[in-house]
């Protein structure tokens, strides 16, 4: 037997181990960002969705001043900010055959426990990426829209201070949703229909199809109960001052609540998982 | 003679009802095979529905809680909205298989279907049974009850052979333009992602009175994407609101058959396309 | 104690799967919901098999042997019912990062490569996964470019290759990380003849000058006669056969066998040790006798002391025929 040619690197360092991996949270914008001729379409439907949205608050408030507690400012920058919420909180996994469901069936999900990063860690900074991805890209047309006047700025400094804090336990919360309907594939194979059925339902109790304040009293007692609204819908009723910055606070108690129940509840789950993984194929 | 003309008038007849029993008998058999994905079943039946939850929203939420729309009031705005979803539910249940275009053609069924005494865009609309039709088929019907009983309709004969030509007009409409969309990803193009957004401009801006847009925007969806002829003109006409569209009324009289003149020029594309698949160019 | 890396040792390895026994019509439905049947299938019954450091072992069997099944349990993506695994002198199972820093793997039918990412950028993420050098990197690729020939398709997407480039692909992925214990699960499925020779000149290459130990499932006979030393034969779940390959023959009954032309009539066709099965004019065969311990070469001997031989040749018996037949025996 030959000497060998290349040193053995060996196990590395345990930073290395550790930073190294979450340099693959670049795969999706890599994608997305190397083949950009595919961004014009979703770039298109998201200006008409936008102008539309526009349009259409406007239009609804040329009679009256003030609906649910609501200006037509208010209204619409809410609105506007739902449509890129909408748009921009998932990111296409499809096309490099990411998503849970294809993983499960086509099998490729063994890999994910073959490799010296945690499924969990894995999915976290795959998970990571995306949104710090969706997030640039709302981000752009965010200014773009602020730029244009289409929508306003929050009302106040500690107005835009507890939008921002509120966004980031949101952010965190849809993670965790995400995440659950992903982990449900590892017991049966979920098929598109109910996850649409689910996108749909989060999209209404978040306040992504409009406003949470219009609607009757009895429908937001219901959603105050639930986790969904605590992702835009807080966020976005402080951005535009429906919320008074001091509210922050409970809100903040709300959504750590939320977040501190789904990571246990998560963490328990990917152990279930990751003891239950069987690939197809005999 | 006259005997010779009558036996082949008599063929033609008999021949084409049964075409349409054999349309049936398919249209069967998939149900059958459909049914026994019994899990399959009710979720994509749930998501059918769930898909325009959006517009029941807008409805039930928004709608009651402004004086009206750009000039129309709450109930003429039902109109459109009826109108655009009935005709949306014909051309799900009918077209809808033409989205599937590509995985069909991936699996080789083209040829198949090449070598079988049935037209082929027939088989092809006949590939899957509708079952996300019946969701949306049926918030439609709901839809348009709602706005029958809040609309001050003078109910004519004409009245009604004019609201059936403007479903009818509007489903073919969108049946053109999917279509389109079926040629164009058979054959791979860029394209298909522009028609699929005309497709969703027609979902969004299709819903609402033409009156909230700016003059741009109105002649663009009028004159360039005919978005306009799907609900909104006749809907117009209905209610007697064709003066505000800033549409000559000839037109606006005529819009249902906007409809069927798009549709057979893409049917005749359609097939062009696959005589050039025939010819080995596919 | 050091790690013995390199190794593969499996005991008794078990793996039953639970299924629920559903019975056609309403009425079946209805009592799977309520009180559902259950029956057992084992998919892998005890199988104990070990590889050496350096060694390349080839499981063989028919589809739903088991083989897929056992080599999922040696990566640790599946847990045993019952039995004990360790690789590299860790049970993969329970550690499953250490085992992973350790192991490659290649599965012939999936590919681990992103599909719309180029070649060369899936391997970029993979070295950031495993934590490797760019230097290392780059000598690794380097030196998996000599026989995959990689360059020829390094910048394009993965979803564009042909099958025998995503898996030259898939191999330089699985060895990346330079691991000691390497699985491949049917990697040359499919695949034409050069590229299969490819492959197996690949690994034959990182087998005897690397010293990696390698455990290979596969359905191609001439891969195992080709690559393989030892051969494990799986079928319903168990261990049929378990040692060198050549050693097959004797399992199956099934032996090499002398084909002879004569110059004229033979007199006597005696030969110590062998046995005449035909005759057809001046064409004899000749099977070594089942006591004989001889070789092809000591037959070639006797038989051309003894017989006025003007023509001989050696039939290696075909191993399709020999497994085939040690699996009839087996059952």
């Amino acid at each position: 037997m030959q000497e060998a040619i290349i040193p053995n690197g060996g196990v590395p360092s345990r930073l290395r181990a550790f930073l190294l991996p979450w340099r693959a949270a670049r795969i999706t914008p890599l994608t997305e960002l190397t083949q950009a001729a595919r961004l014009v379409p979703p770039a298109a439907m998201v200006a008409t969705q936008l102008a539309l949205t526009y349009w259409l608050w406007h239009a609804l408030y040329a009679g009256v001043r003030v609906s649910a507690g609501l200006d037509v400012a208010q209204a619409t920058t809410y609105a506007m900010l739902g449509v890129l919420y909408q748009q921009f909180s998932t990111v296409d996994r499809w096309s490099n055959g990411d998503t849970m469901v294809q993983l499960m069936t086509e099998g490729t999900i063994a890999f994910w426990f073959l490799r010296p990063v945690s499924a969990r860690r894995y999915y976290l900074i795959r998970a990571v990426g995306d949104i710090a991805y969706g997030g640039g890209l709302a981000l752009v047309a965010y200014l773009a829209c602020l730029g244009i006047g289409a929508i306003a700025l929050p009302p106040s400094w500690p107005a835009a201070g507890a939008a921002l804090i509120t966004l980031v336990f949101g952010l965190a919360i849809t993670y965790y949703l995400h995440l659950v309907l992903d982990l449900i594939c590892f017991w049966s194979t979920v098929n598109d229909a109910a996850i649409t059925a689910v996108q749909f339902a989060t999209g209404l109790l978040s306040g992504a199809f409009a406003p949470l304040w219009f609607f009757p009293g009895w429908f937001r007692h219901v959603s105050a109960f639930l986790p969904f609204q605590t992702t835009l819908n807080v966020p976005l009723s402080l951005y535009v001052g429906r919320l008074p910055a001091s509210a922050l606070g409970i809100q903040l108690a709300v959504q750590a609540a939320w977040t501190a129940g789904f990571a246990l509840f998560t963490w328990w789950l990917w152990r279930r998982a990751a003891a239950r993984v069987t690939v197809l194929g005999g | 003679m006259a005997q010779g003309t009558g036996r082949q008038v008599v063929r033609q007849v008999r021949g084409f009802f049964a075409a349409w029993r054999l349309v049936l008998r398919i249209t069967a058999a998939n149900l059958g095979g459909r049914l026994q994905y019994r899990g399959d079943f009710l979720t994509v039946l749930a998501m059918g529905l769930a898909w325009q939850t959006s517009v029941f929203v807008f409805v039930a939420v928004i709608l009651t809680r402004f004086p009206g729309l750009g000039g129309w009031s709450a109930s003429d705005v039902l109109l459109i909205l009826a109108i655009r979803l009935l005709a949306h539910g014909v051309v799900v249940t009918v077209f809808n298989s033409l989205l599937l275009t590509p995985y069909i053609a991936q699996q080789g069924l083209i040829d198949f279907y090449l070598v079988r005494p049935m037209p082929v865009y027939r088989q092809v609309l006949l590939y899957q049974f509708p079952l996300n039709a019946m969701g949306d088929c049926f918030a439609a019907i709901v839809l348009f009850a709602v706005a029958i009983t809040r609309l001050r309709l003078h109910w004519t004969p004409a009245t009604v052979v004019y609201l059936a030509a403007a479903v009818t007009g509007g489903a073919l409409l969108e049946g053109a333009v999917l279509t389109m969309v079926s040629i164009l990803t058979f054959r791979r193009t860029i394209g298909m992602s522009v028609f699929m957004w005309f497709d969703r401009m027609i979902g969004t801006f299709g819903n609402y009175p033409f009156s909230i847009l700016p003059l741009a925007a109105r002649a663009a969806l009028t004159y360039v994407f005919p978005v306009a002829f799907v609900a909104y003109l006749p809907a117009a006409v209905l209610t007697g609101r064709i003066a505000s569209t800033g549409v000559p009324a000839w037109l606006a009289y005529a819009s249902p058959a906007a409809g069927p003149l798009l549709y057979v020029g893409a049917r005749y594309a359609w097939h062009r396309a696959l005589r050039r698949y025939e010819s080995g160019s596919g | 104690m050091p790690m013995p890396a390199g190794t593969i040792v499996a005991e008794n390895l078990t793996k039953v799967y639970r299924t629920v026994v559903r019975k056609p019509g309403a009425a079946g439905a209805v009592k799977a919901l309520i009180r559902p049947d259950h029956t057992d299938k084992v998919a892998v019954g005890g199988v104990s098999l070990s590889v050496a450091q350096g060694e390349l072992l080839a499981l063989l069997g028919p589809n739903g042997a088991g083989k897929s099944t056992t080599i999922k349990m040696l990566c640790g993506i599946l847990t045993p019912t019952a039995g004990t695994v360790e690789v590299n002198g860790i049970v993969p199972y329970r550690d499953r990062i250490a085992n992973a820093r350790r192991i490659g793997v290649v599965f012939g039918q999936r590919t681990q490569l992103w599909r719309d990412l180029p070649a060369r950028t899936s391997l970029e993420v993979l070295r950031d996964i495993y934590g490797l050098t760019s230097a290392d990197f780059s000598a690794r690729i380097r030196e998996f470019n000599r026989i995959l020939e990689l360059e020829e398709f390094w910048e394009t997407r993965s979803r564009q290759l042909s099958l025998g480039q995503r898996v030259r692909c898939d191999l330089a992925a699985a060895l990346l990380h330079d691991p000691p214990v390497v699985f491949l699960d049917e990697p040359t499925i499919g695949m034409d003849v050069v590229v299969k020779e490819q492959v197996r000149e690949f690994l034959r290459d990182q087998v005897q000058r690397r010293g990696r130990s390698v455990l290979l499932t596969t359905h191609d006979m001439t891969e195992v006669a080709r690559l393989a030393e030892r051969v494990a034969l799986i079928d319903h779940g168990r261990l049929v056969y378990d040692g060198k390959t050549a050693g097959l023959h004797d399992l199956a009954g099934v032996t090499w066998r002398v084909h002879v032309t004569v110059d004229g009539r033979p007199g006597a066709t005696d030969v110590p040790g062998m046995r005449m099965t035909r005759a057809e004019g001046e064409r004899l065969t000749f099977v070594p006798h089942q006591s004989a311990d001889l070789t092809p070469r000591d037959a070639v001997r006797r038989l051309i002391e003894h017989l006025p031989v003007t023509d001989i040749r050696v039939e290696e018996p075909d191993l399709e025929d020999v497994v085939r037949a040690a699996f009839g025996a087996g059952r």
